[in-house]
């Protein structure tokens, strides 16, 4: 392996700072005010990798302190009676954070789905109006991998303002959420994509590079200003003869070895982002009840 | 006199747009009416009511003026805006700002229904802004993106430098912008040098409020600049002007393109509210609400 100068920011360890910050506050919740936080995930039908992901959200959960309920729906539940379990969602008290795992059988209408949950118990914050008041600056629920990426940064930069900050990549999900957030903490953002026209150069000027195109190794590390942070949001699967034949790794958007041996600190894939997004789920959740509940939000968990 | 071809001027494109939305508004037949509300005595209120009124009229809209007492509550508006959503005769509702303290005017705002909502000032409007469906995008911001296209500047790729992040203007340009595959850069008071951004752009806008903030040494040549600022400034004389955030004068000598305040972007803005209309009418009407 060649030099890397770069500080590793450790995703994995990262996350169970905010786990550990999340249970403390539920503690607290459960004994001053006799709240237990509550998320809810819904499954629909048995997608393999879905199912993974929601017994993992379940399971970190109730290691937080909080209750978890699971819906497992049959893949061919109408839309009807899917609605209906949301609304149900929606009234339940002790129900404050709702997640939809996505992606939904081709029957059912996403978007109808998702904006039928109630804003405020929308954790993974794709309802459209939270979309338009993170949009605006208004407080929202906001989207856990962008809200990592954002944790992250704080952690390690202390300020990010009047950074000059650059978002690969345009997706509802990571990047334009992603862009609103490095706005609201005062950076100089821009947004590149599949249509900017050099890229390379664009990458140069930042101070801050977050990466979420899913393009495996597609940033090397000559594109990197020496001493930036890159955040490596893309989680890619290729194919790694030197293992043996037939095996795999994953590698992130950037190119690793060489964008580590310029930036001041990266994030590596896997164990960078990737441990984030549940962790702030979790913290989602909880920012959820305690703004149902009329309390005060806890500090550094949300934007 | 022919007036400087360096100059955007927005009022061929206010008209190119009214007599668009006219031509439709002549073979819709009967469409309801566009309504206004404004709450307590705000003489300035008055201004954007009666420019309102005068582009609905040549757009062939109707247009209907509320006046709501200063002491109504938040309450009492909520619930008459309520019954403007559920009214098949209203197409689309405009909350004229500022409002009296004791209103919160976002509160308000988003309870007007996404397909009334016209000025786009609701979060579920800007939401899909967000999500790039741009049809019913705030005023200003869309009138903005109208004078970008009118240069024939081919936005994929176009290198944009947006300075200033207002939640109405900068933050829904911007992703107008990207939507349509530029290369968006936003920039505002904490930016370290808005001049080594500024100076790469192909198109500069500017919404901060900062009377002639660009001046001709932070624009590439050629570049085209939206200047959306709006200062009112007392001359040496005593007497009052409006200017822009762009030193107009001198930045046209570089620029390729850049609209005069007042006279660019401003009348555009208006001609981009009943436009909205219209799209609100053809939505509602696509959502079975009317016939």
């Amino acid at each position: 392996m060649k030099d890397t100068t770069a500080t590793l920011i450790d995703g994995k360890a990262f996350a169970a700072t905010v786990r550990e910050k999340v249970a403390g506050h539920v503690t607290r919740l459960k004994e001053e005010n006799g709240i237990t936080p509550g998320l809810a995930v819904v499954l629909v039908g048995e997608d393999p990798a879905s199912q993974v992901y929601v017994r993992s959200k379940g399971k970190q959960t109730v290691e937080v302190g909080m209750n978890s309920y699971e819906h497992k729906l049959e893949a061919d539940t109408s839309e009807a009676d899917l609605l209906a379990l949301i609304d149900t969602l929606n009234k339940d008290p002790a129900v404050h954070g709702i997640l939809v795992q996505l992606p939904l059988p081709g029957h059912l209408d996403e978007d109808l789905v998702i904006n039928s949950i109630d804003p405020a118990k929308d954790v993974d914050g794709f309802h459209i109006s939270n979309v338009g008041l993170l949009g605006t600056g208004q407080k929202s629920m906001v989207p856990c991998t962008p809200l990592g990426c954002l944790m992250m940064l704080r952690d390690h930069l202390g300020s990010l303002s009047g950074k000059d900050a650059v978002v690969i990549g345009r997706s509802n999900i990571v990047g334009k959420p992603m862009a609103q957030l490095l706005l609201g903490d005062s950076c100089t953002v821009t947004i590149a994509h599949s249509r900017t026209k050099d890229l390379p150069d664009v990458v140069r000027r930042a101070d801050i590079v977050v990466a979420a195109v899913g393009r495996p190794e597609m940033v090397p590390g000559d594109w990197i200003k020496p001493g930036a942070t890159v955040i490596d949001v893309g989680i890619n699967r290729i194919d790694a003869p030197e293992k043996g034949e037939g095996k795999t790794r994953l590698v992130g958007d950037c190119h690793f070895e060489s964008c580590a041996s310029v930036a001041g600190a990266i994030t590596p894939v896997p164990g960078g982002v990737g441990p984030m997004t549940i962790a702030c789920l979790l913290a989602n959740t909880l920012t959820a009840c305690c703004r149902a509940n009329g309390l005060t939000e806890p500090e550094g968990l949300t934007a | 006199m022919t007036p400087d071809p360096r100059l955007l001027l927005g009022k061929p494109v206010r008209e190119r747009i009214l007599s668009e939305v006219r031509s439709l508004t002549n073979s819709a037949g009967r469409i309801g009416k566009l309504v206004s509300i404004s709450i307590g005595d705000v003489p300035e209120v008055a201004v954007y009511v009666r420019n309102q009124a005068r582009a609905a009229a040549a757009a062939g809209l109707p247009f209907d003026q509320e006046f709501w007492g200063g002491e109504v509550s938040q309450d009492e508006c909520k619930a008459l805006i309520q019954k403007m959503n559920d009214d098949p005769e209203v197409i689309g509702v405009i909350l004229q700002r500022p409002v009296p303290d004791h209103i919160n005017v976002r509160s308000l705002q988003s309870a007007i229904h996404p397909l009334k909502d016209v000025e786009g000032m609701n979060p579920a409007s800007i939401g899909n802004i967000v999500y790039n469906d741009v049809a019913m995008a705030p005023c200003t911001a869309a009138a903005a993106v109208e004078l970008i296209r009118e240069t024939g500047l081919d936005m994929k790729g176009l290198e944009v430098v947006m300075v200033g992040h207002s939640e109405i203007v900068g933050k829904p340009a911007a992703m107008m912008l990207m939507a349509e595959g530029a290369t968006v850069t936003v920039c505002h008071h904490m930016t370290r040098s808005v001049a080594m951004h500024s100076r790469r752009a192909d198109v500069i806008v500017v919404a901060v409020g900062k009377p002639h903030l660009i001046g001709a040494d932070m624009v590439k040549p050629g570049a085209a600049v939206i200047d959306i600022g709006i200062n009112q400034v007392v001359k040496p004389d005593g007497t009052t002007e409006i200017i822009g955030d762009v030193d107009t004068d001198a930045v046209k000598e570089v620029a390729g393109w850049v609209t005069p305040v007042p006279g660019g972007v401003g009348p555009v803005t208006v001609a981009i509210l009943m436009r909205n209309a219209m799209r609100a009418y053809e939505r509602q009407r696509a959502a079975g609400w009317r016939a």
